[in-house]
């Protein structure tokens, strides 16, 4: 129970596409310096992603590896499409600002990979739970890198000025996008190991008053 | 000195160290030399094969449907990866085991696609790059970059693994630092 738990629940912190498994990372040291560029590109993801990864799972199974890559390539390459042309109507500043990386996100090795990897191997309601999950940890990566980096490096929040003593610039840059999530990673892991030395003390707590 | 400002030139262009373009593939080309040499020649292949191609799409895509060149790219690099494969099954079947995961690294990737999105971009900007030969030395020079910056994480690659290094930040987390520093000295460049 526990195991599947972990598996359908995993994205956010066991998981977490960006921080553990280092997917979809240019996006977040690019684009991720502000709110707004991250909101747009949690817009653009969740809706590619779940998508194509939904409608990528009706192809047969049969067909070879090198086949199914390249057909769920094409699906998301088509559901990037409509998501583009109402990303226009929602965040006409951001998309121009993210520039390439839009485009890069549809190509993104969770749904080109992972689906074949991870996804298609469960039941279609435990795939659809493990996705929404993934997706969830990546937006929260994307929300906490851009709320960070936009007030440390800009001094504001949405575009708000807030009274910050000390701005560090260079965090809106790439160098300072790939210092940043490095660090972020670091912490990352610190918690997910102290979460599962906790976990496993708790566990044999448990199993010594069982017996 | 010509040689200098070449090689300064390619690490300010480089996709990788300034725009962050398949920094997750980058990890498992610094793996090790074999990686390195396998996923670099990929790579090149991809972007040099792929950016010819991408300039006959540019070339014949209407402004108006930008919005499918994505599709389009999606189908160049389908059918390079195909391509691919086939040739190296049949030209190299004995190397073909060891050099087909590298071909499946390699094909959807953000340093590839990234490549022919940021070729399209500079020649949208710079109608004197809108040319085939402009296209196909772009794609080989982001080749080029890839293996540079590949050279460089592999330089430091067994010292940012070792058990010196915090445990929570060993491996990625300190070769993402590592890649920050290398990239700060590139902006530098610029």
């Amino acid at each position: 129970m526990n195991s599947r738990r972990k598996n359908l629940l995993g994205g956010i912190l066991h998981d977490n596409i960006v921080l553990s498994g280092l997917m979809v990372i240019s996006p977040v040291i690019i684009c991720g310096d502000t709110l707004r560029n991250a909101l747009a590109l949690i817009y653009a993801f969740s809706a590619i992603t779940f998508l194509s990864v939904l409608i990528s799972s009706f192809v047969p199974k049969k067909l070879p590896y090198t086949a199914k890559v390249i057909i769920y390539a094409l699906i998301s390459a088509a559901v990037y499409i409509p998501v583009k042309l109402a990303a226009k109507e929602f965040y006409p500043d951001s998309i121009e600002r993210i520039g390439i990386y839009y485009p890069l996100l549809a190509v993104n090795s969770l749904i080109v990979f992972q689906t074949e990897a991870k996804f298609f191997k469960m039941k279609k309601l435990d795939m659809m739970i493990s996705l929404i999950f993934c997706i969830i940890g990546f937006d929260a990566v994307m929300l906490i890198t851009g709320f960070l980096r936009e007030l440390f490096a800009y001094g504001t929040i949405n575009s708000k000025i807030v009274d910050v003593n000390t701005l560090i610039n260079g965090l809106s840059q790439p160098f300072g996008g790939f210092i940043f999530l490095g660090l972020m990673c670091g912490v990352y892991r610190f918690i997910r190991s102290f979460v599962s030395k906790n976990d496993r003390q708790i566990r044999s707590e448990a199993s010594v008053s069982d017996k | 000195m010509f040689l200098i400002n070449d090689l300064i030139t390619l690490l300010a262009a480089n996709l990788i160290l300034s725009q962050a373009l398949g920094t997750s593939t980058i990890f498992i080309a610094a793996g090790s030399k074999k990686n390195l040499v396998g996923t670099a020649c990929v790579i090149t292949l991809f972007t040099t094969i792929g950016s010819a191609a991408a300039y006959f799409v540019d070339k014949a895509l209407p402004s108006s449907v930008s919005d499918m060149r994505l599709l389009f790219y999606t189908i160049i690099i389908g059918i390079l990866y195909i391509l691919l494969l086939t040739i190296f099954y049949y030209v190299g079947r004995s190397y073909f085991e060891d050099f087909r995961k590298y071909i499946h690294v390699s094909a959807f990737n953000c340093a590839v696609m990234g490549t022919l999105f940021t070729i399209n971009q500079r020649a949208a900007m710079d109608s004197s790059l809108f040319e085939l030969g402009g296209y196909v030395s772009a794609g080989f020079e982001a080749g080029i970059g890839f293996i540079i910056a590949a050279i460089i994480l592999t330089a430091a690659y067994r010292k940012l693994n070792s058990s010196k290094v915090p445990a929570a930040f060993r491996g990625f987390p300190a070769m993402l630092v590592y890649l920050g520093i290398i990239s700060m000295a590139v902006y530098s460049l610029k």
